[in-house]
């Protein structure tokens, strides 16, 4: 069995009048279970050069759910150094939030299944700020990943 | 102006080339800026004793109430903890809006209510940025299990500009 393991550490000195420091760490788990996650995408590194929304994780397949509800970790980074630039991350369009310079999220993701069967589904999208080219990281770690059947 | 930074750090054997192995810290700053955020939440604790699909973290004027709300340029983070060790139990995220709805529902439909991010299970957290610029952008918590004797508790902690 695998065994991924996330932590996070939260410090502050002056946002308060005490110092915050936050921990945590967990093992990353199939959906419900004690099986470790045992499969991933790896650490994609990426440079984006047009401003165009693009699905950074597969879709899911049209008509079949087969991992929705499943667990899946997904990592984002925005790797540039220019502060001014960002990408704005969504779900089938809804958008979650901006990563700016240096930011990065971890999150779990159930894949769900959209409304329409127009083969947006559950796609996470990022769209850089900038044409002039972004770099990017982004990794998933889950229980599996239904691919396209080759045309 | 204050310094706040989060360290990620995922180890992993799943690779049979290693990894994947992730380690990487953010400073925490305003969008489009150099300047930190200054504002939170402050870390808060929300006990659930029924299974009620709720508003965890409302944008606009609701649990932060003097966030600067901005189409263009939200930079907040938010940290979510489920404080659970039975690792069968979760509670489900979700942005928009709980009202009117029990459920999640399709998630490229409008964001009223809310659809569905993902699952926390028992012990597990994360750390996204939030764009929190209106009603329709609030995180919602749905537990799975939760009872006034075993209450579903998560912890979180907003930072916003």
């Amino acid at each position: 069995m695998a065994t991924t393991t996330a932590a996070i550490t939260l410090t502050s000195a002056d946002l308060l009048t005490d110092a915050l420091s936050l921990s945590a760490t967990n093992t990353l788990y199939k959906a419900g279970t004690t099986v470790g996650l045992d499969q991933t995408t790896g650490i994609t590194k990426a440079y984006l050069t047009a401003t165009t929304n693009v699905d950074i994780f597969p879709t899911l397949i049209e008509g079949s759910m087969a991992f929705a509800g499943k667990s899946s970790w997904v990592y984002i980074c925005n790797e540039s150094t220019d502060e001014t630039e960002y990408a704005i991350i969504t779900i089938s369009g809804n958008v979650i939030g901006k990563l700016y310079a240096g930011d990065f999220l971890w999150m779990p993701w159930s894949q769900s299944e959209d409304g329409h069967g127009n083969n947006r589904h559950g796609d996470i999208e990022l769209a850089p700020s900038v044409a002039t080219g972004m770099w990017f990281s982004w990794c998933m770690v889950n229980e599996g990943t239904e691919y396209p059947t080759a045309v | 102006m204050a310094t706040i930074t989060a360290t990620l750090s995922v180890n992993s054997d799943i690779s049979n080339y290693g990894g994947p192995a992730i380690s990487k810290t953010m400073t925490m700053t305003k969008a489009g800026s150099t300047v930190g955020l200054e504002r939170t939440s402050g870390l808060q604790r929300k006990y659930m004793t029924s299974t009620n699909h709720i508003d965890l973290i409302q944008g606009a004027a609701g649990v932060v109430a003097d966030m600067t709300v901005s189409a263009t340029s939200s930079a907040a983070k938010i940290y979510i903890k489920y404080i659970e060790t039975d690792t069968s139990k979760y509670v489900t995220l979700g942005l928009g809006t709980s009202s009117g709805s029990s459920t999640f529902q399709a998630n490229d439909s409008t964001t009223t209510p809310a659809f569905e991010l993902g699952r926390l299970y028992g012990d597990e957290w994360m750390i996204i940025p939030w764009d929190g610029t209106s009603a329709s952008g609030d995180i919602t918590v749905k537990p799975s299990d939760a009872s006034a004797a075993a209450p579903a508790i998560v912890e979180y902690i907003v930072f916003f500009d």
